[in-house]
């Protein structure tokens, strides 16, 4: 919306001068109209039934001189001040309501693209865990499988040592109660003459390390 | 306290005056009669070893009891170790001058041990064979054990000839059980 154009100083103050002069001319001239023969024409007309006064005229002329800036001083400018100030305020509001639906879409982009970011982030860590979670279930699985065939394996060493202990065990007193038996019969069955001959054998068969 | 280094220097200086003056033998009887009552008779031991008695009167008992009945120089050597407090080496010494004489006479020492007493020519056999086979002239001790059944067991220095029953029975278990680890 376009200002209304303000009137100079010089133009109002020339306007008034005008006006005025005009208003007391015309005041003048009407007083005056039967002095001044130029005006003998407004006798003629009104005779005729128009009456009309070239001063009055011409005093309303400076009237409304010196009115015209006197009300565009009072109302005309005031008004075009608020209407202007109004637009003004007006363009200026829906100029930050635009930029605020400007920065309203940007924000709701970024947002979007935000929300789209983090979907695929929390889309990839969930498959990401899902994994890991698959993985360590794997691992805990194989772990558990080795460490159950360990535990089984090492069972059936110690079962087949203890075994072996046992029967090396057995062996041993088998021989030493063989061992003792023997000793008891030989020493039953000891005599002078087998002594003399077991004597005879050593001292045939003695050897002496050198 | 048994000291074998002083053992064998008073040993050795009685071997060599022994050997000088030609009485080992008689030397060695005298310290195998001195040892044999020291470890028999105990209030002999006693009397020899306590504290409680003086010197002078141990030498006066040690004479009165010997003098007359070893050699002068047993008698001396008796009479040093009981001035120098040294008469609990008396037994040492005599092992020690026993086995002076046999390192220097190139004699072997054997133990025979058999379950039952050998015949005089089973002794002789024995000692004959040894001496044979060491190259040696052979000393031995015999003793029963009739722990080992049967057989005979010759002990030369650290090593031992074992034919006995019982030596034998005791390598039989031992490869016995040797075998049963193996098949373990």
């Amino acid at each position: 919306m376009s200002e209304v154009q303000k009137p100079s100083g010089a133009k109002t103050l020339a306007g008034i001068v005008i006006g005025a002069a005009l208003m007391f001319v015309g005041m003048y001239l009407s007083v005056k109209q039967n002095d001044f023969s130029f005006l003998h024409w407004q006798h003629s007309l009104a005779e005729q039934g128009i009456p009309i006064d070239l001063g009055k005229t011409i005093s309303i002329f400076g009237v409304f001189l010196i009115l015209f800036p006197v009300i565009r001083l009072f109302f005309i400018q005031p008004l075009s001040d608020a209407i202007t100030e109004r637009t003004n305020a007006l363009e200026s509001t829906f100029g930050e309501a635009e930029d605020l639906r400007h920065e309203m879409t940007k924000m709701k982009s970024d947002y979007e693209q935000r929300l789209a970011a983090t979907e695929a982030e929390a889309r990839a860590q969930i498959q990401a865990q899902i994994k890991e979670a698959q993985d360590l279930r794997q691992s805990l699985m194989s772990e558990a499988t080795a460490k159950a065939d360990e535990m089984v394996k090492k069972a059936q060493q110690e079962i087949e040592a203890e075994k072996q202990k046992v029967l090396g065990q057995l062996r041993t007193e088998v021989v030493t109660l063989t061992l003792s038996a023997t000793e008891k019969i030989l020493g039953e069955n000891m005599d002078s003459d087998k002594n003399r001959k077991l004597i005879a054998e050593f001292i045939d068969k003695v050897e002496v390390p050198g | 306290m048994v000291d074998t280094k002083v053992a064998r220097r008073y040993a050795s200086a009685l071997f060599a005056t022994a050997q000088k003056n030609d009485v080992v033998k008689s030397v060695e009887d005298d310290l195998s009669a001195i040892a044999n009552l020291f470890q028999n008779d105990a209030k002999f031991k006693d009397f020899i070893l306590s504290p409680r008695v003086g010197r002078e009167e141990k030498i006066k008992i040690a004479e009165k009891l010997f003098s007359d009945r070893v050699t002068a120089l047993t008698m001396q050597a008796l009479r040093l170790m009981l001035v120098k407090r040294r008469e609990s080496e008396v037994v040492s010494v005599h092992d020690e001058f026993v086995a002076l004489r046999r390192e220097f006479g190139s004699i072997a020492y054997v133990m025979v041990s058999s379950s039952e007493a050998l015949e005089p020519d089973q002794k002789s056999a024995i000692i004959a064979k040894l001496e044979q086979k060491t190259g040696k002239k052979v000393e031995a001790d015999f003793q029963i054990d009739p722990h080992l059944i049967g057989g005979v067991k010759v002990q030369i220095g650290d090593y031992v000839l074992d034919g006995t029953v019982r030596g034998s029975l005791r390598r039989l278990g031992e490869k016995l059980r040797r075998d049963v680890l193996k098949q373990n």
